[in-house]
């Protein structure tokens, strides 16, 4: 290819990607209600599991006394704040590509979109664009609020921690676009899998709690996904490598193992929903849903 | 029309919904699993926060049995769940299916037909807690019929009533702002959160328990914890706190039908009821 080829290629992916990013962006300020909403239930739903997690730790003063001497929990703040970020950002790459793409299906644009020669990996891109930076906002807000809950927020290494998370959304959003590949393939059953799968994955990467609590058979599965890995990686480095972590492996495989995610999954998972397109538009269902 | 041919309407709606969700068992299923996932979080939290995590959990709520506690809790937020999106988000339902409308020129009166999704939402709800509650306590081996079992499902019983009159009036928001799935969303984290799904209202500061203390939920929580784990009633007697929620019952029927029919009669006058 040509580099004035190249480059005009180049410019009509970025065109088609702001074009999708705007009318994800305008879509999203129609409904002024729905964007509050979603922000005072991150609130509440940080809220509920903080002062869940602190009854726990924090015992209550005017029973201090009926105590034994030394009696305290674990402050458990660095891990369920960082594990609570990591699983906004996961839980945005995860499902809202597939979540989109059925939504253009409900609207009746799906089967339009793919007969327009514009790049349809920037349309799946731009999908997560304006929900990511939302969530940013609303992860760190919330962090802060779950912060003034459960006491001081250890920051250690946030470069280390910064390329972990970069290289973590990256492979979630190959599992994103694999996911997208399966709604084409399945339909209204994909919203019971995800579902389904959210809360599995909540569990098995512990993201608000340490791997050591999770039973043998369920931490062993924990061993063999990548998430996992990301999860305790992440908080490993965030509090600066506390005694007892990281739970799953030695840190500089867990580097390797985070690294590899990021790099393969997201071809991995482009290639399965190019295939799923291909298979929907051949089979003439892609606008079925 | 004769009360024989409304009970039918509530019946054919009842059996309707009941047809409908028979369609999905992988739904039936989850609603049992999520509320055990949910209780799971803070349990494992507890259980890795050390082995005195159970001493300084009872001195917050005063029972070491922090298991059951949430169990508790996430089963009765289930209720709560299905309260708010099957009725509230009734409405909305019927708008989507464009059916409201409809239903509004039948002379079977709405209140019948919503009665019955009422039913079939209760029933579901109570199934589906009461299952996660026993199912999840044999998995994390604790017992799930320990103090006053009977005590409980009456606490559960009474308080339902006054839960699902309050969907009414979250219905009539809805009605108003049309946004019902994020609406419906906040509510039910907002009842959760007030009710004290994993933790005691009592460490609100006060104007936020008094707040708590309105919700008929929070009452059935407390009930429900107190006379399984024995974490005290808010008034220290059980007939008290039926009593009061006894009161929400006489009350927020009336209530919730007051302010559904104002807005509904207001809904209708201006941009009518099948637009959403």
């Amino acid at each position: 290819m040509e580099t004035s080829q190249f480059l005009n290629h180049l410019k009509a992916e970025w065109g088609a990607f702001r074009a999708m990013t705007r009318k994800e962006l305008i879509i999203m300020a129609r409904y002024p209600i729905n964007f509050v909403a979603s922000f005072g239930q991150t609130f509440l739903i940080v809220a509920i599991f903080t002062l869940g997690g602190s009854m726990f730790f924090r015992a209550n003063p005017a029973a201090a006394g009926t105590l034994p001497a030394g009696v305290s929990g674990g402050n458990p703040s660095g891990v369920v704040v960082y594990g609570f970020i990591l699983f906004m950002f996961m839980s945005d790459t995860l499902w809202t590509i597939g979540y989109n793409i059925r939504n253009e299906q409900v609207q009746g644009t799906l089967e339009q979109l793919y007969l327009s020669p514009s790049s349809k990996f920037a349309s799946l891109i731009a999908r997560v664009t304006n929900t990511l930076v939302w969530t940013s906002l609303l992860s760190f807000t919330a962090a802060a609020l779950m912060t003034l809950m459960i006491g001081k927020l250890p920051v250690e290494n946030p470069w280390l921690g910064l390329y972990l998370l970069v290289m973590t959304l990256a492979g979630t959003f190959g599992i994103g676009f694999a996911f997208a590949a399966l709604t084409l393939r399945i339909k209204e059953t994909a919203q019971t899998v995800a579902n389904f799968l959210q809360f599995a994955l909540l569990v098995l990467c512990a993201n608000f709690f340490p791997f050591s609590a999770l039973p043998p058979f369920i931490l062993t599965i924990s061993h063999l996904i990548p998430p996992a890995y990301s999860v305790d990686a992440f908080r490993t480095a965030m509090m600066g490598f506390p005694p007892g972590y990281p739970e799953l492996a030695p840190f500089p495989t867990e580097v390797i193992i985070v690294t590899l995610f990021g790099l393969i999954m997201p071809p991995l998972g482009y290639l399965l929903y190019r295939r799923a397109e291909t298979y929907a538009r051949k089979r003439g269902s892609l606008s079925t849903y | 029309m004769s009360l024989r041919s409304n009970l039918s309407a509530l019946f054919a709606s009842f059996r309707m919904r009941l047809t409908t969700i028979t369609r999905y068992p992988g739904q039936l299923v989850m609603d049992i699993l999520i509320p055990i996932v949910f209780a799971y979080m803070p349990i494992l939290l507890g259980r890795a926060s050390g082995s005195n995590s159970a001493l300084v959990f009872a001195s917050n709520t005063g029972t070491t049995n922090y298991t059951a506690y949430m169990l508790i809790g996430s089963s009765v937020f289930t209720m709560v769940n299905f309260a708010f999106w099957h009725v509230a988000y009734w409405l909305r339902w019927e708008q989507e299916a464009g059916t409201l409308e409809v239903l509004y020129l039948a002379p079977t009166h709405r209140l019948w037909v919503v009665g019955g999704t009422a039913l079939y939402s209760c029933l579901r709800g109570i199934f589906s807690a009461l299952a996660a509650y026993i199912l999840g306590s044999l998995i994390f081996n604790v017992s799930p019929f320990q103090g006053e079992v009977l005590l409980a499902l009456v606490f559960i019983v009474v308080g339902i009533i006054p839960l699902y009159s309050l969907t009414l009036v979250y219905g009539a928001i809805i009605l108003k702002v049309k946004e019902a799935n994020a609406l419906v969303n906040l509510m039910q984290w907002g009842v959760s959160f007030f009710m004290g799904i994993f933790f005691p209202i009592a460490i609100f500061p006060p104007v936020l328990k008094a707040v708590a203390l309105l919700f008929p939920p929070t009452w059935m929580t407390n009930g429900v914890r107190a006379a399984l784990l024995g974490v005290g009633f808010f008034f220290n007697s059980w007939y008290l706190d039926l009593a009061v929620l006894w009161g929400f019952l006489l009350v927020t029927p009336m209530f919730g039908y007051w302010v559904f029919t104002r807005t509904e009669k207001n809904v209708r006058r201006n941009e009518g009821m099948g637009q959403f």
